[in-house]
């Protein structure tokens, strides 16, 4: 990976954003909640614009919205990104404890985050080890 | 580690985005490294030092030294 900037694409985020959306309203509309649905569709169509208007702004958090950006926008993003995953673990080993206190050592969903969690840790340190 | 990033751009009458264009990399990121907040790749310090036809350890300086 080089140091110099990739311009990236505007609308990467907003992408995620929509879709990832789209599929969460629809799956709340084949539920039956319809008006949470289509706030869901308000929400992330207005989260979706304010991501494209930010990405074509001259700031670090542009080029990262835009998926692109030079080597210390890149390293901002894995670092925010390393830190969100931290979060996210202690996140569901802390739901995972409660849920076994509360459900009779059934952690639930919680348990597939912490073993996805896990797996991928294993995998992703095993092949960057061998590339660096 | 301090640098001589913003003294040798100024003699050089240039912009912070006008080195960071020259470069590739972000104006953000010139400002970073001449704040000293962020310590550039080997390939970037290396692109730093040709742009200013001088070498690496003439341009980053250990704090000790």
């Amino acid at each position: 990976m080089g140091y110099a900037q990739t311009t990236g694409h505007r609308g990467a985020t907003t992408a995620v954003l929509v879709v990832g959306g789209g599929g969460l309203a629809v799956a709340t509309w084949l539920g039956g909640e319809h008006g949470l649905a289509l706030g869901l569709v308000v929400f992330y169509a207005l989260a979706g614009a304010a991501a494209y208007l930010w990405s074509g702004r001259d700031s670090d958090v542009g080029a990262i919205l835009r998926a692109g950006g030079d080597e210390r926008q890149r390293r901002l993003d894995r670092a925010a990104t390393a830190h969100a995953g931290l979060a996210m673990g202690a996140a569901a080993i802390l739901g995972g404890i409660v849920s076994a206190a509360r459900h009779h050592g059934d952690i639930g969903q919680y348990g597939v985050i912490c073993v996805v969690g896990g797996v991928a840790y294993v995998v992703s340190l095993a092949i960057l080890r061998r590339r660096s | 580690m301090k640098n001589r990033v913003s003294e040798l751009r100024t003699a050089a009458g240039l912009s912070q985005g006008e080195l960071g264009k020259a470069l590739g990399v972000s104006r953000q990121t010139i400002n970073s490294i001449e704040n000293g907040r962020y310590l550039p790749s080997l390939p970037l310090a290396l692109a730093i030092a040709r742009n200013f036809e001088s070498s690496v350890e003439d341009i980053f300086i250990p704090e000790g030294d």
